[in-house]
């Protein structure tokens, strides 16, 4: 206990508590995980939420996110900056949604984030071609990854506006069964 | 620049908020109270006030704690950065610690309890998902294969759960009872091996048959002792024989329904006729547990695999042959398969039937004679398939449902299967349950015939010749001639033995036991050698001996094997079905069979990873995974039958099992309830099972399965009836998009000569006249729509008299929500085009009310602006589907015309019911209205308004202003009791001063609480958008009230007090920055007063740049008023109000730089 108490203040875990999916424990293996990519930036102690930012690069070579295709948004959609350099704190955001208990709604918000890639809110053509060739690791010929954009803005677009906003998107992913146990990351 | 993303992101994050608010709200008070909880964090100061109320009412500080522990409970699901979380719930925590009194020690440990069980349950959770076997492998099956070939594993992990749990139930039950406490080898009848078959009971062809040892052991039913209690604990064997027989049953049943119900809940969930198939496997294909490169790769290459697939799918559905011929393949394939179907039963017939008889005739069998039976049958199971799948491809189907046709022509002929095989083997049972009295009481006869006749050897040798009658006798009687009496008693003694050995053999049950396990014995290792021959041997072959050959073989013939999911799952089913069939009479069976499926698994899954390529259409197996299920339920039912009917119809054994001895097996039941029971018990069990208790039992059956038919019918009408609405709905929404685009193309044209405001396209005057005809109905101002059709000529006056029947509503009605709903008629006049466009003034004398109203209106524009269409469309639906098609038609319009909104505007005062009553689809305008469109009016408003307000005090000789000025006057007492609720006419100066003196005043008041919402400005910010969606849905009286607010009780009515506030929030903004702006503002409005004056409403050349600040202007009137009025009368609602202000004050500061 007493260690712990070094690195944050009870107060500080139990806010995080809180704030997140976490119990203290996964919280400071967290904050190990997270001091563990750079142990010469990362303070031992957080009790005056000292201002660091470990770089993209950094946190994108996770074994948890390197084989992600989708690592670098992830980290700009959960980082402050919105460049893929996280705070402590954008580390336990991530992985708190990514988490199994995170609700539905929260996910998919996240999700919806994430593919947008032009951070239009919208997720339009360009966006569903490039998540699909990220998906698909270029494998799909062009004439497909058509097809496919075609099919899915027709599925899901519900007004008809060419491009899947929020809404479209969320009452689309409640509806996949398999969205929950996807969008997860064990840690 | 910042701040201006800030709001962007905001605007989003609200959308999602106010979205899930309006998905959950119904049944989660929950995410209900998460959503006041944005507003709360947005300002603060509402909790702050509601502290300050708090102190004198605990009711409210109690709803208060409880807000803020809603807060805490649900920030982690807020989609915010992890800082403002914090920030918030410090805020919240420190609220709640301050007020947080005696109560909540209970609850404190309700909570932990409740998070102690969760924990435990969480961790309960993790160990048994660690334990779900073959986790991996099949993640990586699947991610090679597919979901297809996963499903088939899938599936077999799913059967080896169910018979792990029918293994433990018979070993425990029955097995483990008779080993430990049953009489122990060699010591019984049964449970010794015949001498005669002793020598060769350890010989391998006899074990082989699962004879010998196997025969006599706790393998097969013959083995089990039927004494009625065993141990010293009194174990009652038989019962728990016969019990568990049944149990297997029925858990098996249960299971399986239970997974079905499963299943089709989870494919209701993705019900069948929403279809996204692109979209998931587009958004819901990667799996972010991924963390190996290797698997990593395996889940592109299966996700690139699942999107082919999709695509042929999808052309799949555009091909198109020919009827005639295809429907002749089709007969001619099935009347194949039938053929093939009724030759194979017949075949298995004949091959049991030859068995029997080649038992019968030969002491001696080959190995191939013996286990003939089980050989023909696998060989059959096996082959058929194929041939079927070749017969298949005449029939030209759609993939998936040549998959299903496949499936069941595999089914049936698996069924027809294990069927002529048991028919045969029952009638073996029978020829076998029948035969032993009458072999066993001849042999009796002849052995005691023989006896006597050994006595009377020499008498009848004597008179031999002569008695030569009975050829049976005659025998004996040569044998005992020929013979010394020592060959007689051998003879004795052989017949005996042979009797034993034959009254032991006559156990037909564990012959049932044998065929049984025979058969998956022999099936388990055809299996393996097609898997290793038609799989494996064919892969090396393919691979290594491509190079030296003529033609490829990769592509071409033998090609690699594909795996079958569909016969293999079928397969799967069939060995259940004979496990099931056989277990009653071989308790050992499903123990066999797990290590059976054990070995499967291993070997199947090396299989295809290393030599099978994943079929070349794999279509998703997982979607007929109920099929699968049903499939063998089906199995289950119809394996049980063969079960039970042996157990109903034949006689046990009698010398061998724990049945033995009794008359029928389930005998054993109500002998138990006889003997064991008490009395009553078996008294009670004899009514219950009376017809007069059963037949009433199976009609409320049948009754309760028609009810719930009856319901399930009704439910699927109503589905069908809500899917069809929304597809109405949606084409409805084409149709709207198209008319928006005309739309679209319309209003250029308009605003070229027109102003832009008084782009009026044709619908919008048709609704309005829907409009005044609806509100004619509504009746409380039923003059007010005549002048309406006059305006060209008589424009001014009728303006004016209507103007002046609202001053009369308002006398008439001293309350003000009356008043509230006059004034939208008024409004819909000076909405038409026309009128307004040519005669200034005639628009300023309603607008002493419409513009109060709009003053009201603009927030919700404004915070509207930000949003999206779509996301109204939303709101709009999930609050009243029943208005939906005509919602969204109107929704549209909305959102690109503005003309339309201002009747909306007019509506959303009215309650709910009118608006439903009016023209259908105009009410929702008001969602969509655009905040240029409020500023179009305000600005008229303003000029006319100023005016007027001038001539007030010195009268101008217009006439139209003269009505205007006599009705305000006469409604300038009314007003003023009414909170200033129409602008009153002042000088702009003093309208500026005095708002400002106001703020300041708010200010100081509670200066508390802004510095805590400066903290969250921005959070209110991003939330301003969202909370005005919001309040646009439910807050449709609250601008009454607003405009009311004597009558707006802070304490009472939570909702109203955010909804004024919304709705001065935007107004606040502006009029802050017309503080900012003021000299140039008031020169501007000058020039505008002078231009008003003179009744043009031409004004338009600089009408944008202006109007926004006539807006302001107006507002800050109306906040004069409000305050002026307040500040006289009612201290405590100076006091709200103050509140609004201050948030609007707050809030002001991003706004301007914005703006």
């Amino acid at each position: 206990m007493g260690n712990k108490q070094t690195i944050f203040t009870a107060q500080q875990l139990d806010a995080y508590q809180d704030c997140t999916y976490f119990t203290r424990k996964e919280i400071l293996r967290l904050f190990y995980r997270y001091r563990d990519l750079a142990p010469q930036l990362v303070p031992l102690d957080y009790t005056n939420h000292p201002d660091v930012k470990l770089p993209y690069e950094l946190i994108g070579s996770m074994p948890e996110l390197k084989d992600n295709p989708f690592r670098q948004r992830i980290a700009e959609v959960f980082s402050e900056d919105g460049e893929g350099n996280m705070t402590l704190d954008d580390f336990l955001d991530m992985f708190s949604v990514l988490s199994e208990m995170a609700p539905r709604d929260l996910k998919a918000y996240y999700a919806f984030k994430i593919y947008d890639f032009n951070d239009d809110d919208f997720i339009c053509k360009s966006d569903l071609e490039k998540t699909l060739n990220k998906l698909t690791r270029n494998e799909l010929t062009e004439d497909e990854v058509k097809m496919v954009c075609e099919k899915v803005i027709d599925e899901a677009d519900l007004d008809n506006d060419g491009r899947l906003s929020l809404e479209d998107f969320q009452h689309m992913i409640n509806r996949a069964p398999d969205f929950l146990s996807t969008f997860h990351i064990r840690i | 620049m910042s701040s201006a993303s800030e709001l962007v992101v905001g605007s989003s994050r609200s959308l999602l908020a106010a979205k899930r608010h309006r998905t959950v709200r119904k049944n989660s008070r929950r995410i209900y109270s998460a959503y006041r909880d944005h507003q709360q964090g947005s300002s603060d100061e509402e909790g702050g006030d509601d502290k300050e109320v708090d102190s004198n009412d605990p009711e409210e500080m109690f709803q208060n704690i409880q807000y803020q522990k809603e807060i805490i409970a649900n920030i982690r699901s807020r989609p915010w950065p992890m800082r403002r979380k914090l920030k918030v719930l410090k805020q919240a925590r420190e609220i709640v610690l301050k007020y947080e009194g005696q109560l909540t020690r209970t609850r404190g440990y309700q909570t932990a309890g409740a998070d102690l069980l969760k924990k435990l349950y969480r961790v309960l959770y993790n160990i048994v998902v660690t334990f779900i076997p073959w986790e991996v492998r099949i993640k990586k099956i699947e991610s090679h294969f597919g979901s297809g070939v996963a499903s088939y594993f899938i599936f077999l992990r799913w059967l080896f759960g169910i018979n792990i749990v029918l293994t433990i139930m018979t070993g425990s039950f029955v097995v483990l009872p008779e080993l430990l406490a049953g009489a122990p080898f060699g010591t019984t009848r049964s449970k010794t091996i015949p001498k005669e078959h002793l020598a060769s009971a350890q010989d391998l062809d006899t074990i082989w048959s699962l004879g010998g040892y196997l025969q006599y052991s706790v393998l097969f039913y013959g083995y089990y002792g039927s004494v009625r209690k065993i141990g010293s604990a009194g174990y009652r064997l038989p019962l728990a024989y016969f019990l568990v027989g049944m149990a297997v049953f029925a858990y098996s049943f249960i299971i399986l329904l239970r997974k079905m119900a499963k299943n089709s809940r989870l494919s209701l969930v993705s019900a069948s006729d929403e279809n996204f198939t692109f979209c998931w496997r587009v958004f819901c294909a990667w799996d972010y547990l991924i963390g190996n490169p290797e698997a990593a790769e395996c889940k592109g290459a299966a996700i690139v695999n699942n999107i082919r697939e999709a695509i042929v799918e999808e052309q799949e559905k555009k091909k198109d042959t020919s009827l005639a011929v295809l429907i002749s393949l089709r007969i001619l394939a099935n009347i194949l398969v039938l053929l093939s179907l009724a030759g194979s039963i017949y075949i298995i017939y004949f091959v049991v039937d030859r068995s029997q008889k080649l038992e019968q005739e030969k002491p001696e069998l080959t190995l191939w004679e013996k286990n003939e039976v089980s050989v023909v049958v696998s060989l059959i199971t096996m082959i058929a398939p194929s041939a079927f799948e070749l017969v298949a491809q005449l029939e030209m189907y759609h993939p998936r449902t040549s998959l299903r046709f496949q499936l069941a022509r595999v089914l049936v002929l698996y069924l027809g299967n294990l069927y002529s095989l048991i028919i045969a083997l029952l009638d073996k049972v029978n020829s076998m349950s029948s035969t032993p009295h009458e072999s066993s009481s001849n042999w009796t006869n002849t052995s005691s015939t023989i006896s006597s006749l050994s006595a009377q050897v020499p008498r009848i040798s004597v008179s031999e010749h002569r008695n030569s009658t009975m050829a049976t006798i005659s025998t004996a009687i040569n044998f005992v001639h020929n013979r010394s009496s020592l060959v007689i008693a051998y003879n004795q003694t052989i017949p005996f033995e042979k009797n034993a050995r034959s009254q032991q053999d006559q156990c037909w049950e564990t012959y049932v036991g044998q065929e049984m396990l025979k058969l998956s014995i022999i099936d388990m290792i055809f299996t393996v050698a097609s898997i290793l021959l038609i799989d494996f041997i064919r892969g090396l072959v393919v691979r290594y001996l491509s190079d030296c050959c003529c033609w490829d073989l990769e592509s071409k013939f033998p090609e690699y094997g594909e795996f079958k999911i569909a016969e293999n799952v079928l397969h799967l089913i069939y060995n259940q079905g004979m496990i099931w069939m056989g277990a009653f009479f071989s308790p050992c069976l499903p123990a066999f069979n797990v290590l059976k499926l054990i070995g499967l698994m291993y070997l199947r899954s090396w299989a295809v990873l290393t030599c099978n390529v994943p079929h070349q259409q794999v279509f998703r197996a997982s979607r007929s995974n109920n099929f699968y299920l049903a499939m063998l339920l089906f199995m289950l039912f119809l394996c049980m039958l063969p079960t039970i009917f042996a157990i109903v119809r034949y006689r046990p054994s009698e010398h061998c099992g724990p049945f033995s001895g009794q008359e029928k097996i389930y005998d054993i039941i109500s002998d138990t309830v006889a003997s064991d029971f008490p009395l009553w018990f078996s008294k009670v069990m004899s009514y219950v099972t009376s017809p007069v208790v059963v037949l009433p039992a199976v009609l409320l059956l049948f009754m309760l399965i028609y009810y719930l038919q009856a319901i399930a019918r009704s439910l699927k009408f109503t589905n069908n009836q809500l899917r069809i609405q929304l597809q109405t709905e949606r084409t409805e929404d084409k149709k709207k998009v198209f008319q928006m685009a005309a739309a679209r193309l319309q209003t250029p044209e308009a605003s070229a000569d027109k102003n832009p405001d008084q782009q009026e396209s044709d619908i919008p005057s048709h609704e309005a006249s829907i409009h005044t005809s609806s509100s004619q109905q509504n009746g409380s101002v039923t003059n007010v729509q005549s002048p309406i059709n006059h305006s060209d000529s008589i424009r001014t006056i009728t303006q004016s008299a209507s103007g002046a029947d609202l001053n009369e509503g308002h006398v008439s009605e001293s309350v003000r929500r009356p008043a509230v709903i006059v004034l939208p008629k008024h409004q819909v006049e000076p909405l038409p085009n026309r009128p307004r466009h040519f005669i200034g003034g005639q628009s300023g004398s309603c607008r002493s009310k419409s513009c109060h109203h709009m003053a009201y209106n603009p927030p919700s524009g404004l915070s509207n602006a930000i949003h999206t269409d779509p996301l109204y469309r939303k709101t709009i639906r999930s609050l009243h589907p029943v208005e939906a098609a005509g919602i969204i038609a109107a929704q549209n319009y909305g959102g690109r015309r503005g003309p339309t909104t201002r009747y909306v505007i007019v509506n959303e005062h009215r309650p709910r019911r009118k608006l439903l009553c009016s023209a259908t689809r105009i009410p929702r305008h008001y969602l969509m209205e655009e905040p240029t469109e409020i500023l179009e009016l305000y600005p008229r408003n303003i000029k006319h308004y100023t005016p007027r307000t001038n001539p007030q005090h010195p009268p101008r000789s217009h006439t139209s202003q003269q009505l205007r000025k006599e009705e305000e006057e006469t409604g300038k007492d009314r007003k003023r009791t009414s909170l200033g609720k129409s602008l009153r006419p002042c000088s702009l100066p003093d309208h500026h001063q005095q708002a400002h003196f106001y703020i300041g005043e708010r200010l100081d008041s509670f200066r508390e609480s802004q510095r805590a919402r400066n903290e969250i400005q921005k959070d209110d910010e991003e939330e301003a958008g969202k909370e005005g969606v919001d309040w646009g849905d439910f807050n449709l009286p609250s601008p009454s009230q607003a405009s009311i607010k004597e009558k707006v009780c802070f304490h009472t009515q939570r909702h109203p007090v955010h909804s004024p506030r919304r709705q001065h929030q935007s107004p606040t903004r502006s009029r802050h920055m017309g503080s900012q702006l003021k000299p140039k503002l008031r020169g501007q409005l000058e020039t505008h007063l002078t231009e008003s004056d003179s009744a043009s409403i031409a004004s338009s050349s600089d009408q944008q740049n202006s109007s926004t600040d006539q807006y302001i202007q107006v507002i800050h009137s109306k906040e004069r008023h409000l305050g002026s009025d307040v500040r006289q009368e009612k201290v405590s609602k100076k006091k709200t109000k103050a509140n609004f202000d201050i948030n609007y004050t707050e809030s002001n500061d991003l706004i301007c730089s914005n703006v």
